[in-house]
């Protein structure tokens, strides 16, 4: 049994430490252990396989993306023709006055959605994210949307409003904004129905 | 629709997000609210602000493809490229920015957008993409990040073996900033590299004794503190090596290191009894530590060093025990790894559609066998595997999904398309009945026969049933012989008889005109219904023809889907294989390092074992003797 020997392991292991270079609080400080002066000619190969694999997961994402479009497209002209295709979207714009939790949707006196926000989308809508809550195929003419808006207005109290609206149905898709806004001179929220043709 | 936040903010908050440091970046926001002209941007922007870059990116593709989004075009592309990197699809997102950079764009927005570019690919290994990377920086980087980029630097040279051009650059670091100490350990690590020891030395006796302010620094002390320590130690100057070493924290990453460390300055200076005290705690934590291991064997070394033979022996034992149990572990973990499975749980409990880019795995799954691997974790190399792994198995999942999706428009396409043929002789004939031809041309005969009306002034040509009979019963009555009679009651009656025929004619011709306005207006109104007839016959005609086409249309798409989702499965299924074999392949190699060491140790103490077994004979056959 060698001193000396078992001092060398030691400092072997240690030693590779000072030989890792660190990158703020990105590198993690195990990173240490997998490096070492005699192992650079086997990483740059190890980093050759893993570019080359990354290149392949690189193409294969690019066209399982190309694919979702073209599926997601497909999905939508098939589902919901153009011709009879309305689409409802919810969108906020500061929301002071309100805290999102609910919205229910009917249309011709027909509930048909009715969508329970979490916290993440809730925030997602109050950084400018529009929401499409539901999509429906409708009949060219005149029908009604009532909106129910649920959630917690000014002081944390509950709060629960309805906006209808008329909209009339032509031949192309037509997309309906429902948002949700701040009515600074009244301290409360506002519920507006925008139609986008 | 106002959103509060501009797009510069939106790529870069996407961009920040790479790097957790640098989230100020956001505040440099002077774009002001962006109107969103478009629901289907802001349905993009409803995903990325959520971190499901997927999806996001999905919609925002076909909202482009559908030729939307026009009024965001430059927007959208920006959006697309940081969605792009921040799911990790770097290649692409590259292009578009290299693109868009080229053009008229904010020059520190390019600056920063090359330097995130740089950071990444160094990340994934593109040593030279990263470097060309930050050559394209033209201008004064942010302070914060301009450090960054220069530790980036030092750091892409070291990666090259260029370790004067590192220690040059690094050398010339001013301040005394965190960055300046990561920027003193690399100058320390280059001149390690470069053989140029004693001043590597130097450096990390400066970073030893510095006071750290936060994890991040305590922990780079202890690196320093530990490789001076040992260097000290190789050096054979124990007494001096003890000092570094018990800098060292007691709990950290590099403690049992350093404890063992401390043991061997006190066996050098032949204070055995001392060397046991942190040698036998370290005997107390995790075997699957190197450190760990060895002090198992110099427990040993140091009681035979104290003459007790007896309990050296015993430990000399136990660690050979306790080393084949631990390299049978190994061997059955390589099994586990080796069969396919083991990666498949490790990113098993993982919300694969959410962290894109900036995802690591922080913790090993549940079982025995992950712990040996949990120090690879803390890898670029094996992170970036493991990334690419789970993005792999999204994708697979996401073709998997459509498959059966796409399986059920097959059928909805069919049905579709029979109940169409159902409906179709139905339509034809009821078509063939509605007379649209004989109603306008009734119509056309209608309007004539009034413009004669008209022209010629019938007023009872428009009299209603009743005028008309009453007109008829009239004149039937003038023609009864008897008021032919020249007696006075016929003429009493021939008078009423005329006087109810003037009223009857004046009050029709006073609403002559009225009636014929009216009965134009209503012929008017026939024929508008007759245009709307003709025009959604036209359409019903259209359709007929079209919808067998469009049937033919989207069949070709669902069936041209098929095989492309079917031939991406493969394709994906043999990447995943690879990117298994390549995971396999480090961990493989780091557990057989483990059994290497493990290997070398159980000689170690089977050769002391051995020798103690000699010299107890020896002793013996002595006092026989």
């Amino acid at each position: 049994m060698t001193r000396k020997l078992l001092m060398n392991l030691a400092a072997g292991l240690s030693l590779a430490i000072a030989a890792t270079a660190v990158a703020g609080e990105s590198a993690p400080p195990d990173a240490a252990q997998s490096a070492s002066l005699a192992a650079d000619a086997e990483d740059a190969a190890s980093r050759d396989r893993f570019r080359a694999l990354d290149q392949d997961v690189q193409s294969l994402k690019k066209e399982v993306l190309d694919l979702n479009r073209d599926l997601f497209l497909l999905e939508e002209e098939l589902l919901f023709p153009a011709n009879s295709q309305v689409a409802f979207f919810i969108s906020m714009d500061v929301g002071e006055y309100f805290k999102l939790d609910s919205v229910r949707l009917t249309i011709d006196g027909k509930e048909v959605a009715n969508y329970l926000y979490t916290d993440r989308e809730a925030g997602s809508l109050l950084q400018g994210g529009v929401h499409r809550v539901h999509m429906a195929n409708l009949k060219a003419g005149d029908h009604e949307l009532v909106a129910i808006f649920t959630g917690q207005g000014p002081h944390s109290r509950e709060y629960r409003r309805g906006a209808t609206m008329n909209f009339s149905k032509g031949i192309g898709a037509k997309y309906v904004e429902l948002e949700i806004s701040d009515r600074v001179r009244k301290q409360q929220p506002e519920f507006v129905i925008k139609e986008w043709e | 629709m106002i959103t509060r936040r501009g797009i510069v903010v939106c790529i870069v908050v996407s961009l920040a997000s790479l790097a957790p440091g640098v989230s100020t970046l956001a505040d440099t926001d002077t774009s002001g609210p962006t109107v969103i002209a478009d629901p289907r941007y802001g349905e993009v922007l409803f995903y990325f602000y959520q971190e499901d870059h997927f999806p996001a990116i999905v919609r925002l593709l076909a909202a482009q493809a559908q030729g939307g989004l026009e009024q965001h075009a430059a927007q959208a592309e920006l959006l697309k490229g940081g969605l792009y990197l921040s799911y990790g699809h770097h290649l692409e997102a590259a292009e578009i920015f290299e693109r868009l950079l080229a053009g008229n764009v904010n020059p520190e927005i390019r600056d920063r957008t090359w330097f995130f570019l740089a950071k990444i690919w160094r990340q994934r290994g593109y040593l030279d993409k990263a470097q060309r990377a930050l050559d394209s920086i033209e201008g004064e980087l942010p302070e914060h990040i301009g450090r960054e980029a220069t530790m980036l630097r030092a750091q892409l040279l070291i990666d090259g073996g260029r370790y004067d051009a590192a220690i040059a650059l690094l050398e010339d670091w001013q301040g005394e900033t965190e960055w300046s100490r990561y920027a003193q350990f690399n100058l320390g690590v280059a001149l390690v590299r470069s053989g140029r020891t004693d001043e590597a030395k130097k450096i990390h006796e400066k970073l030893g004794g510095i006071d750290p302010w936060n994890e991040e620094l305590t922990s780079l002390r202890d690196k320093a503190n530990l490789a001076l320590g040992y260097a000290l130690l190789q050096s054979g100057q124990p007494r001096e090596a003890k000092l570094p070493l018990q800098r060292v924290r007691l709990e950290g990453p590099f403690s049992n290191k350093a404890l063992l460390g401390v043991g061997w300055a006190d066996a050098e200076l032949d204070r055995y009894r001392r060397a046991l005290v942190p040698w036998m705690e370290l005997r107390e934590r995790d075997l699957l530590d190197p450190a760990v291991q060895e002090s198992m064997l110099a427990i040993p070394y140091a009681l035979a060093q104290l003459d007790s033979i007896s309990q050296a022996a015993d430990h000399y034992l136990n660690a050979v025990e306790a080393f084949y149990e631990e390299s049978n572990r190994i061997d059955r973990t390589i099994s586990d790894i080796e069969s396919g499975r083991f990666f498949d749980d490790f990113v098993a409990d993982d919300r694969l559609d959410s962290a894109g880019w900036y995802w690591r795995m922080e913790a090993v799954p549940e079982g025995p066998q992950a712990r040996y691997l949990f120090h690879l974790l803390a890898t670029h190399e094996f992170q970036e595997g493991l990334k690419n792994y789970r993005d792999l198995k999204y994708l697979w999942s996401n073709l998997e999904r459509w498959q059966q999706s796409v399986e059920v428009y097959s059928n909805m396409l069919e049905t579709r398309r029979l109940a169409f043929d159902a409906r179709l002789p139905k339509a034809q004939e009821a078509l063939a009945r509605a007379d649209i031809d004989g109603m306008v041309q009734r119509k056309l005969e209608f309007d004539a026969l009034l413009d004669d009306i008209e022209q010629r002034g019938d007023w009872l040509a428009l009299a209603d049933e009743h005028e008309f009979e009453m007109w008829g019963e009239i004149t039937s009555l003038e023609k009864i012989p008897a008021l032919s009679a020249g007696i006075p009651v016929a003429e009493e009656v021939r008078d009423k008889i005329k006087l109810l025929k003037g009223v009857l004619q004046w009050e029709l011709e006073r609403e002559f005109k009225e009636r014929v306005w009216r009965v134009r207006r209503e012929l008017r109104e026939t024929g508008e219904a007759l245009v709307e007839t003709q025009r959604a016959r036209r359409q019903v005609d259209d359709s007929m023809a079209i919808q067998p086409r469009e049937f033919r249309a989207f069949d070709d798409r669902v069936v041209g889907l098929e095989p492309r989702i079917e031939a991406l499965k493969m394709r994906v299924e043999d990447t995943m294989a690879a990117q298994r074999v390549f995971l396999q392949a480090i961990a493989v190699g780091e557990l057989r390092a483990q059994q290497r060491r493990l290997d070398t140790y159980t000689v170690q103490a089977r050769f002391a074992l051995a020798a103690i077994y000699d010299q107890a004979a020896t002793v013996a056959e002595a006092a026989v003797e």
